[in-house]
């Protein structure tokens, strides 16, 4: 079955990098995937190092690998916005490792309870989502 | 051709060498510049969105949700400032590292002597090598990016920084960068990153006011988690954003910087070609000169 059309965009600091129509975008929240079709009731999610997928149609896929963001649902379509969004091809599987070692190892070495901490947390989900991504590709 | 001459002559050939790599280097700061002007337009829809999304999620949540971040809250007392220099990796581009370096040193100076503890971090080679230099041995050393910062680059300073503030290892945090005005005006900004001023957050820019259509409609909205949460991440966003607008402007203010240095260093190269050639041409005519009086001389004996 055709799905309705709405309008995407996906915008980074970097510039916008997606902005077309599409039937279905499939990411994911803090609380968990998430798939937004036409008409969905409007929305302001945080979301979450993940595969964002825009379908154009069953067989026509987009794809980024999204970091940290939003996603807002309005009456005039929805609004991705995240820290970065690289199309998978992109993705360097050895500098993921690296990275994801180093965030590890952060992890590890940082107190208890910091922001320090915390931050390393994030971003070892980040890499570790990503490295995902890349290996799948 | 008498030796002075011939000295001359090299010395036409180096300075023309010189010119012809300042050119080049004048011809690619201004390609890079246009590029970095790109990208600071570039980041203003992202910034607006933002800011938007901030409002939306503020309304929501209620005002006081967002006086309790702590990194909107002040400390108690501010025993400890950090200070990060934007410089760039590599020099040649006029005052444009030396004057961040020094308004840093001195805003340094100023806190340690009225009794409070200072640590200094730094973007690029120029200002870590500075530092290092001075003993003043930064905490973080951000170095080979600044042609080309990406937002990545920025969240990770504007993470350590916060980290240090939320953490208590500094109580105020400022940065100091070239602002862009023009290719050919940059101004050393000083700005305070944290704590966070709340009415940097809440209050709408002029540019928003103006497109009236985009004003949030009345609609029930989801909140995935809640508003609180949402908030409690958009906030250090503006952090992120101030970070790499500085980080982008002063790349912009470096190429900028540099485009003057090299044009001046041109034409000063034309002007020391000039002086040369005239003064190889005096020397060659004197010559003739010379090698004519000497003929017309021997002549002259022979009559």
């Amino acid at each position: 079955m055709a799905r309705t059309p709405f309008r995407v965009e996906v915008l980074t600091p970097e510039g916008l990098v997606f902005d077309d129509e599409v039937g279905m975008v499939s990411t994911r929240t803090e609380i968990g995937s998430i798939g937004i079709m036409a008409r969905h009731q409007p929305l302001l999610g945080r979301v979450v190092p993940t595969e964002l997928r825009l379908y154009k149609s069953e067989s026509d896929i987009v794809r980024f690998a999204q970091g940290e963001g939003y996603v807002q649902v309005s009456e005039d379509g929805v609004l991705v916005l995240v820290e970065e969004a690289q199309t998978p091809g992109d993705l360097d599987v050895a500098d993921l490792k690296e990275k994801l070692r180093k965030a590890e190892d952060d992890y590890a070495a940082a107190e208890e309870n910091t922001e320090q901490q915390r931050r390393a947390g994030r971003d070892k989900r980040r890499w570790e989502a990503f490295l995902e991504i890349a290996e799948g590709a | 051709m008498s030796a002075s001459q011939r000295d001359v002559k090299t010395r036409i050939g180096s300075v023309k060498n010189i010119q012809k790599i300042t050119r080049a280097m004048e011809m690619v700061a201004a390609a890079r510049l246009r590029r970095a002007e790109q990208r600071i337009a570039a980041l203003r829809p992202y910034a607006g969105a933002i800011r938007r999304m901030t409002q939306q999620a503020a309304e929501a949540a209620g005002s006081s949700e967002v006086s309790g971040l702590p990194i909107l809250s002040e400390h108690d007392s501010e025993n400890n400032v950090a200070l990060l220099l934007v410089t760039g990796d590599r020099g040649l581009a006029g005052a444009f590292n030396s004057q961040i370096v020094r308004a840093g040193l001195r805003a340094g100076r100023d806190a340690e002597s009225s009794g409070q503890g200072v640590r200094y971090s730094a973007v690029g080679r120029r200002g870590v090598s500075t530092l290092n230099f001075r003993d003043k041995d930064p905490d973080g050393r951000y170095v080979g990016f600044t042609d080309r910062p990406s937002y990545a680059d920025a969240r990770a300073i504007a993470e350590d920084l916060m980290a240090a503030y939320i953490d208590g290892k500094a109580d105020r945090v400022e940065i100091f960068y070239n602002g862009y005005i023009s290719p050919l005006t940059q101004e050393v900004r000083r700005e305070t990153l944290l704590p966070l001023q709340q009415a940097t957050i809440l209050e709408s820019d002029d540019e928003d006011e103006q497109d009236g259509d985009t004003k949030p409609s009345r609609a029930l909205v989801d909140y995935e988690p809640d508003a609180k949460e949402i908030l409690a991440k958009l906030v250090p966003d503006y952090v992120e954003i101030s970070v790499y607008r500085a980080l982008l402007e002063s790349t912009a203010s470096e190429h900028g910087a540099r485009m003057t240095a090299m044009r001046n260093a041109s034409e000063n190269a034309g002007e020391l070609i000039e002086d040369l050639t005239l003064e190889m041409n005096r020397a060659r005519q004197a010559e003739i000169t010379q090698e004519i009086m000497e003929v017309v001389a021997g002549a002259e004996s022979l009559t």
